[in-house]
């Protein structure tokens, strides 16, 4: 009896050291490198260069102070924030009442629809650069944050798309039918009803749009020249710099997009208290 | 009425005010040379900043380089002034779309440098703008295992292969150090210095017997070269960490170490063969789309890029030396003066066998490189048959000659009409 009592372990808590340690590995694999990131960025030329490597920041600000002194820094930054601001609420305007359509009408081709729109991702940049830089400097939308957004709209909409098609399916019509039965349009019951539910939604697939803007480079590069933004400015220039400069780049180009993020991160969360419901 | 009239007046004040800016705009100076942060700055800070006019420096990746610039042309309406890149990107480049610049008084001291400018043409495409080649540096530790009887300013390849065997030997580490990374400069290292020391040709001796040997003794450095250089990019940031105490690579990619450590590191000509001591010089040049909005003003630009006091800034801020006739003065940067006496010593070599750059080839100028790197990788990392490798890439080689019917260049004897595989 006591043999048998001894032996088998209790399954909850394996499950529980599986679980520990996959949530362990997933922090590690996301603050490792950030926090590798922001030690070299704070440590001295030499440090960085030195082996073995210390894990204590030294807070040595030469290589941050060379970037505080480089040309433009601040205006590609101001334009990167324009650029994503205006792509989030572009893709958002176009890409939300498109998945609503989705997940709520029956129309022809819409399995076709769906595909058509994924596809927008599947033409490389560097091939639609050229033609797309002709037109805009024939129209021009060259060099402007206007022009660089729409471009960056389009990488975005699927994302926007696909994200509000299965928010929206996730919301049952009869919520909506209920509140034309209490005097609501189609408008006030998307706009008093649905909206609230699917606002949670809505900001993760504006975190979407602004990540795809901020990291996109080739269109930046090839469409804007004083107005450039902070990636097109500094990304294609680190990768030949020395060492330190390099991490200190990055550190430059994450955290504007780490504080976007850590702002709008309630909403994010409680989409997926949605999704679990 | 009224709010209409005050609308209508402050968007023509703003329109008006954005052509204001749009025609003091500063000269676009697009480019693809002084990449790292650090010297970008360094050329609008110290180079540019001597400029009668604001220039605007841009550099870039080579992809939105030409994409920028050919959307440029074909709208026929454009916004970069001066273009900076090195000879085979200008070569890649339709002449009819670059103004020539022989009218304008300006060039380099180099003959040579001069005719290549013309790419081939009768007119002057580019102005030879900066130069630099390729050189040996070493980890002062390494030193003591230097083989006997070598001499560090002459060695020769087998040489090198021993020196880097002893202290693979000693440490248990192989410690020489080769650009093979996806942004390494590998293939000027068999079209400039490999296939020149030992089968004194590029082209026509592709597939020869002494190819064959050529690559026997490539297979050989690499088994005492550090593997992880397929990673590596930037031999000066091995040399500083210490993975590699030996290795071969651009002045410009080295000179973070001479800079940073000076008293650590020296640097020396690159070894020689049975036919020489092959090297390669690299020219950067100036030239001027014809869609540059302000013609004077780019030529303006290009003058004094070529000024001696410009060339000894841009030296400083990119380590790229001198074109013209200058003094060069003593208190230069330390991976200056390493790098000057070393490429000085290799050009004054009595076996000196220079390569010139790849000419003639156009937008095939990455398809060549293609097939050096294709070889390399089959022969040395996949172990594949050298004759067989060879043969095969012979055909791709000739097709891109005949394609192109770029005649030879040194050290190649010289062609009618497309350089001939032999």
């Amino acid at each position: 009896m006591t043999m048998v009592s001894s032996a088998p372990r209790d399954p909850r808590r394996t499950g529980r050291y599986v679980y520990a340690t996959a949530v362990f590995l997933l922090c590690a694999w996301v603050l490792g490198p950030l926090y590798l990131l922001f030690v070299n960025t704070l440590s001295s030329p030499e440090a960085v260069n030195s082996f073995p490597k210390t894990y204590v920041p030294e807070f040595n600000f030469e290589s941050i102070e060379f970037f505080m002194e480089f040309a433009g820094m601040t205006g590609a930054l101001w334009n990167s924030i324009q650029v994503a601001t205006l792509t989030m609420i572009m893709s958002i305007l176009v890409g939300a009442p498109a998945g609503y359509a989705l997940s709520r009408f029956e129309f022809k081709g819409k399995e076709t629809f769906r595909i058509l729109i994924l596809l927008t991702r599947a033409f490389p940049l560097p091939l639609l650069a050229l033609p797309l830089a002709v037109l805009f400097i024939r129209t021009g939308l060259d060099d402007t944050i206007f022009g660089l957004a729409l471009v960056h709209t389009t990488l975005a909409v699927p994302f926007a798309v696909l994200i509000t098609f299965s928010l929206f399916s996730g919301i049952p019509m009869e919520l909506e039918e209920a509140a034309w039965t209490l005097g609501c349009n189609r408008l006030t019951a998307f706009i008093k009803v649905v909206l609230p539910l699917i606002l949670p939604g809505i900001t993760a697939s504006a975190i979407f749009a602004f990540v795809i803007s901020w990291n996109e480079v080739f269109a930046a590069a090839v469409l804007t020249i004083e107005n450039r933004t902070l990636t097109a400015f500094l990304l294609q220039n680190l990768d030949t710099s020395a060492l330190h400069l390099k991490f200190a780049g990055g550190f430059i180009l994450v955290v504007p997009a780490l504080i976007f993020i850590f702002a709008v991160r309630k909403y994010l969360f409680a989409m997926w208290g949605i999704a679990n419901r | 009425m009224k709010l209409k009239v005050k609308l209508t007046s402050a968007v023509s004040a703003i329109a008006l005010s954005l052509t204001a800016v749009a025609v003091q705009a500063d000269v676009l100076f697009w480019s693809t040379q002084a990449k790292p942060v650090e010297e970008a700055q360094a050329m609008r800070d110290q180079v540019l900043s001597g400029a009668d006019m604001a220039v605007d420096y841009q550099p870039n990746d080579g992809g939105p380089w030409l994409t920028r610039l050919n959307a440029e042309l074909q709208a026929s309406s454009g916004s970069i002034g001066v273009l900076g890149a090195l000879h085979g990107d200008f070569s890649a480049m339709d002449d009819a779309d670059l103004v020539d610049l022989g009218s304008m008084g300006v060039a380099s001291a180099s003959a040579t440098f001069n005719e290549l400018a013309k790419l081939g043409t009768g007119d002057m495409q580019y102005i030879p703008w900066m130069q630099a080649s390729y050189i040996m540096a070493a980890s002062k530790e390494a030193l003591p295992y230097l083989p006997e009887g070598a001499d560090i300013d002459a060695l020769t390849y087998d040489q090198l292969i021993a020196w880097a065997g002893n202290i693979k030997e000693a440490t248990g580490e192989a410690k020489f150090g080769f650009p093979a990374g996806p942004k390494g400069l590998k293939h000027r290292f068999f079209q400039g210095y490999l296939y020149p020391s030992y089968t004194n040709g590029v082209v026509r001796t592709f597939a020869s017997d002494e190819a064959v040997t050529a690559w026997e003794k490539m297979r050989e450095l690499w088994a005492v070269t550090n593997p992880a250089s397929t990673n590596f990019s930037f031999l000066q940031e091995q040399l500083l960490n210490g993975d590699a105490w030996i290795a071969f690579d651009h002045t410009s990619r080295l000179a973070g170490a001479f800079n940073e450590r000076p008293d650590d590191f020296v640097a020396f000509p690159a070894p020689a063969g049975p036919t020489g001591r092959g090297f390669m010089p690299v020219i950067a040049g100036v030239a001027i789309p014809r869609t540059a909005p302000d013609m004077e003003a780019s030529k303006a630009v290009v003058a004094h890029m070529l000024k001696p006091e410009t060339q000894l800034a841009t030296l400083r801020a990119t380590n790229f030396f001198p074109v013209v006739d200058v003094e060069l003065p003593g208190d230069l940067p330390p991976a200056v003066q390493a790098a000057g006496g070393a490429v000085a010593k290799m050009s004054g070599s009595a076996d000196a066998n220079p390569g010139l750059l790849p000419a003639g080839l156009g937008a095939k100028g990455g398809d060549f490189n293609r097939v050096f790197v294709d070889s390399f990788e089959r022969i040395v990392l996949a172990g594949q048959d050298i004759r067989t490798v060879l043969d095969d890439q012979k055909g791709k080689l000739a097709a891109i000659m005949n394609e192109t019917s770029a005649p030879c260049w040194a050290p190649d004897a010289p062609s009618e009409g497309a350089c001939p595989v032999e």
